[in-house]
């Protein structure tokens, strides 16, 4: 009960220490403030970043294959000259594809085109058009917020249906209903059946919200499907239990068996997965992160100094009521607390100010970029344990030094 | 008499001097992003115990019995952690305990209070 008294005593000195030198305490918590600001904000926006691309790399599908002309990784010897000759994926393949893969679950053939939308006197430049077969709706992941997806037979009699994208439905039709509207894609009026859900920015491009989604076989009737131009690609899902090697072992005996390559002959095709795009951006955010940490580290190391230093100063300052302390009878771990304490909360209140700047940044950073960016519990936790730690250490040998003066040499001091 | 039983014996100061170095390049490592991957609450935990040691390092600076038995504490603690997360490091626990042995060796020559 003495211990918890002395305890609460020793921490009220503290904070009447510290706001009695406001001033001084204002000026060394900033070396702590800018130090947790700069780590803080380095991980957050490295977390952030990392967060925002598995969420865009999951939306592209963990367990699907990608049959291209190019691959997606680029080594040093890259022969690019072989490569572009290689043929492009071809809507018959995918016919192919689904009739002889067992470890396929389902497989889409999708291109993409820039086209401008119009509505009445509405127009929208530089949409994307993706001209999809009928399965793509198994092999992607999208959620539709109105309305429906294509049926079977929209899809092989090629109707000119569409489903769009939430940012286009709202710039075309913003007091009305959607769906069952007619709006002109190239020229051509198109019918919308559903609007994709909303999706927001997506790092590696590609969101839906300004997407117009057609069956393929209506296409043929707007672009030349063939065309080099509209990377076209055929996307196969893995059934379950089915690994995306195994998937891709198959489809590499399918694709040659397809393409009739001879047994000596080079793949003349490309298997992509997005964990060739994850496993690239994890070794990216390693550096950025030890960068970070390397720059925010020094900045911690400084403010640990300055607070260090107006310590000593303070036990300095106050060695005369230390040594009154003592000569009434104060222990030396009161004394020893009473110190600790204030470096610590001194140490703290950086902290936090740094922490609450963090978050004013992430929210108004996120209203502005479009993106994400979220103050984690992680970094909230290192934020608060850097600060306590800095305070601790830095403030443990001027604390112990006061701890350890002599009462009589303490109170003759000047 | 009392000055002279408390002088700090070479072997400690060493002790010490490197634990204290230790102590600088462990700090920046217990917020680097990999203690950060273990777990929300491993940067925390690894500060408290490079904190500790620091303040045991001090202790036994001062020829003081309570850094000694402090700085077994954290050793526990420690090695707890790091069997925990399947990182057991067998020359670490070696000068540890060689550290630990040397500390129990002059504890008798150590002051008792604070």
């Amino acid at each position: 009960m003495v211990f918890l008294g002395l305890f609460r005593e020793s921490i009220l000195f503290a904070l009447n220490a510290l706001v009695v030198n406001k001033l001084r305490t204002f000026l060394s918590l900033l070396g702590i403030t800018i130090g947790i600001f700069a780590i803080i904000t380095v991980f957050t926006i490295t977390d952030s970043l990392e967060q925002n691309l598995r969420k865009s790399v999951q939306s592209l599908g963990d367990d699907v294959v990608f049959v291209e002309k190019w691959p997606w990784t680029f080594g040093p010897d890259y022969p690019w000259w072989k490569y572009i000759n290689r043929p492009l994926p071809d809507y018959t393949e995918l016919d192919n594809i689904l009739r002889k893969c067992d470890g396929a679950q389902s497989a889409a053939f999708t291109i993409n085109a820039n086209i401008t939308v119009k509505y009445k006197s509405s127009s929208i430049e530089n949409v994307t058009l993706v001209c999809a077969s009928h399965q793509y709706d198994k092999v992607k992941n999208f959620e539709i917020a109105e309305g429906r997806y294509f049926t079977d037979i929209e899809s092989s009699a090629g109707r000119p249906v569409a489903i769009i994208g939430d940012v286009l439905a709202h710039s075309l039709f913003p007091f009305q209903s959607v769906l069952g509207q007619f709006i002109k894609v190239n020229g051509a009026k198109v019918m919308v059946i559903g609007v994709f859900k909303k999706e927001g920015e997506s790092i590696l491009g590609g969101s839906n919200d300004t997407q117009v989604l057609v069956p393929v076989q209506y296409a043929r009737s707007l672009i030349d499907i063939r065309s080099e131009n509209l990377d076209p690609v055929i996307m196969v899902r893995a059934k379950k239990g089915i690994t995306n090697d195994e998937l891709i072992d198959e489809l590499t005996g399918l694709m040659r068996s397809i393409r009739k390559l001879h047994p000596m002959a080079d793949d003349n095709f490309a298997l992509n997965q997005t964990s060739l795009i994850s496993n690239q951006f994890d070794s990216l955010f390693d550096i950025v992160g030890v960068a970070g940490w390397i720059i925010g580290g020094f900045s911690i190391l400084v403010g640990g100094f300055g607070i260090a230093n107006i310590m000593f100063v303070s036990v300095k300052e106050r060695t005369n009521i230390i040594g009154v302390q003592k000569s009434l009878g104060a222990k030396n771990y009161f004394i020893l607390l009473q110190f600790i304490f204030e470096s610590v909360f001194l140490s703290l209140i950086g902290g936090v100010i740094g922490l609450l700047i963090v978050y004013v940044i992430t929210v108004t950073a996120g209203d502005t970029f479009g993106m994400e960016i979220t103050l984690s519990r992680s970094n909230i936790i290192l934020g608060f344990t850097i600060s306590i730690l800095i305070g601790l250490v830095s403030g443990f040998i001027p604390a112990y030094g006061a701890s350890q003066l002599d009462p009589v040499e303490a109170i003759r001091a000047n | 008499m009392e000055s002279a039983i408390r002088k700090r014996p070479l072997l400690i100061t060493i002790i010490c001097i490197i634990g204290f170095i230790w102590i600088v390049f462990s700090l920046p490592a217990v917020f680097s992003p990999s203690v950060k991957k273990l777990g929300d609450w491993y940067p925390a935990l690894f500060g408290l115990i490079v904190a500790s040691s620091f303040i045991a390092y001090i202790g036994v600076w001062n020829m003081k019995r309570w850094g000694c038995s402090l700085f077994i504490i954290t050793f526990f603690i420690k090695e707890i952690l790091l069997v925990l997360i399947n990182d057991i490091n067998y020359v670490g626990i070696v000068v540890s305990v060689f550290i630990i042995s040397v500390m129990v060796a002059f504890y008798k020559r150590m002051d008792m209070n604070l």
